[in-house]
């Protein structure tokens, strides 16, 4: 082995990299990056106190003593409302859990996260233990959704399927467009009738079968092999996949605009796939992220598709639902502007 | 008296600090091959990339057939071959001009992409990925799809670079024939046997024509004794 010519490829190497400014900055940049989001993430030990609502006649002796036990409980926050308004604040996500107070007390949950789940259940009974006395026993608990042998994977199963389908179609897209642009084709394309608006939408068209056939296996394997079980109908769950994958192609014609070869569209990962991974609700829900971070989660097309997702596979939600609709409209919003945005990248000028 | 087919007059264009284009003035007559003669960098292929609509002059006007160059190209009026065999390794030589068909609007395109097969000599190689041909013969199937539209202005970049002789002598003849029948043809090229077949040459010298005529006609300007020579004595005298 010589040393000598060992050096000459390390040392072009060096040359090489010295003048590609862009992977020199992401080199630096991207640790940073990543890690500032991880501390922030899970950084600030802050647990949320949980959000009971007491459900029955708060005017009751029972009920008014039993409130004001559970208010002086450490990480409890506590207020009363009707059953029907305390089942709806546990819905909308504005409550962790409903305590109610007709006949002998019950417990109802969320349940859609079992961590979140669990962390409720062992605040509260341990709350209601002192309050009710070590001689009660523990009052039942209801689940809204999912149940006590919900796993961690049954609720994870909607935003990793959201993710991973976002993952790929988008370096598919990426990376195949780009090739269009390396091997010269693209100057010939430009060359010919075809419109800007044409090639995006054959791009679109082309893809989109893709991205409907790995949106079918996302969900077969995930249902069918992983065992995960799941509520809504699997039609409306294939549908948000299916816009999942769709906004990651137009998101990757955008990119390889901004990318002279593939090195530099696979640098697009650390700025565009893991971000969204740790602030689209996928790890972290949206509503415990840090005050600084959540801006950033609603400027997300994931974080509505795994929220859409969640709410069609775990939830049960119908694809009409309101929410489930708003969603859906914001990731085509998304798509229509990135496609916009890729039509107008793709210049026929090169400079 | 119809327009001519390329019209430019006082064509500009600057990429950053480098002026590719000083005012580039040049007409080409319908059915008329003229030839851009001219050393790297000079401006030759940024002019014919203007006239495939790709680049936008900063001033000075140039109309292909008495249109804009985009506007040209929209209406399939103009066939471009670029200098790289710009193909889809992955497709067979006829599903490349299959695609290249439609995007021309070419109905029917079965016979057509027969002839032009049949015109670069590779008929047999039809079904062959591209990525299994070599270099000269992917320029042919690059020249097959410039060809199929039957477009009225074809923009040929280095067209014979990797071509052997006989294949170029075959392209040749087949360019004198569209020529005949009325197409008009812009190449670029700095092989002198390819420049010497011209009806006119344009001497492109730092983004701008500096001597223009027949072969001939140059080499009697220059008092050289080929083309080559009048070529280097009419460049060092633009100096």
């Amino acid at each position: 082995m010589s040393v000598r010519r060992v050096a000459a490829v390390a040392g072009r190497i060096a040359s090489q990299f010295r003048r590609d400014h862009r992977s020199l900055g992401l080199l630096v940049a991207a640790p940073i990056l990543i890690m500032s989001l991880i501390g922030a993430l899970w950084g600030s030990v802050d647990p949320a106190s949980v959000r009971v609502v007491i459900a029955g006649d708060g005017a009751t002796p029972p009920a008014a003593a039993l409130t004001a036990s559970l208010s002086r409980a450490a990480g409890l926050s506590v207020r009363s409302a009707g059953l029907d308004a305390a089942v709806a604040s546990l819905r909308d996500g504005s409550a962790d859990a409903v305590v109610v107070l007709a006949g002998s007390p019950r417990v109802i949950v969320e349940g859609s996260d079992p961590t979140r789940t669990s962390g409720t259940l062992t605040a509260l009974t341990r709350a209601l233990a002192a309050a009710l006395g070590p001689a009660t026993p523990a009052p039942p608990v209801e689940y809204l959704y999912g149940g006590p042998s919900a796993s961690l994977l049954d609720s994870l199963a909607p935003g990793l399927i959201a993710y991973f389908g976002f993952f790929f179609m988008f370096l598919l897209a990426a990376v195949s467009f780009l090739r269009e642009r390396t091997s010269g084709t693209l100057e010939r394309l430009l060359a010919s009738p075809l419109t800007r608006g044409e090639l995006v939408a054959g791009y679109l068209a082309g893809f989109t079968l893709f991205a409907l056939l790995q949106a079918v296996i996302l969900i077969v394997f995930t249902i069918a092999v992983l065992g995960v079980s799941y509520r809504g109908g699997i039609g409306a769950i294939f549908v948000v996949a299916a816009g999942v994958a769709t906004i990651a192609v137009a998101l990757g014609l955008l990119v390889s605009a901004y990318a002279r070869n593939e090195l530099q569209a696979v640098q697009f990962i650390p700025l565009v796939i893991l971000p969204q991974g740790f602030l689209s609700g996928l790890l972290v829900p949206v509503d415990r992220l840090p005050d600084l971070l959540r801006p950033l989660a609603g400027a997300m097309p994931l974080t509505y598709a795994i929220e859409a997702l969640r709410a069609v596979m775990v939830k049960g939600y119908p694809l009409g639902d309101g929410l489930v609709l708003r969603d859906l409209a914001i990731m085509a919003a998304f798509g229509v502007a990135a496609l916009v945005g890729a039509a107008l990248s793709i210049r026929r000028e090169v400079a | 008296m119809p327009s001519p087919a390329i019209q430019a007059r006082g064509v500009t264009k600057t990429f950053g600090r480098v002026r590719a284009l000083a005012g580039l003035d040049l007409d080409v007559a319908r059915g008329e091959i003229v030839g851009l003669l001219g050393p790297n960098g000079s401006g030759k292929m940024t002019f014919i990339r203007t006239l495939a609509g790709l680049i936008r002059p900063e001033s000075g006007s140039i109309e292909v057939l008495g249109r804009s160059p985009s506007r040209a190209v929209a209406d399939g009026q103009v066939g471009y071959m670029t200098q790289a065999a710009a193909l889809y390794g992955e497709l067979t030589v006829e599903e490349n001009l299959r695609f290249f068909a439609a995007l021309n609007g070419v109905r029917a395109a079965g016979p057509r992409i027969a002839d032009a097969l049949a015109t670069v000599d590779l008929a047999d190689r039809r079904t062959s990925p591209v990525n299994t041909l070599s270099g000269g013969m992917r320029s042919r199937v690059s020249l097959a799809a410039a060809l199929l539209h039957a477009p009225s202005v074809l923009l040929l970049d280095e067209p014979t670079v990797g071509v052997d002789p006989v294949q170029r002598r075959e392209f040749w003849n087949h360019f004198r024939s569209l020529a005949a029948a009325g197409t008009t043809i812009l190449v670029s090229s700095h092989v002198m046997d390819e420049a010497s077949r011209c009806d006119r040459l344009g001497l492109i010298r730092d983004g701008a024509i500096v001597a223009e005529g027949s072969a001939a006609r140059l080499v009697e300007r220059a008092g050289a004794a080929d083309l080559e020579s009048a070529f280097l004595i009419l460049a060092e005298a633009s100096r």
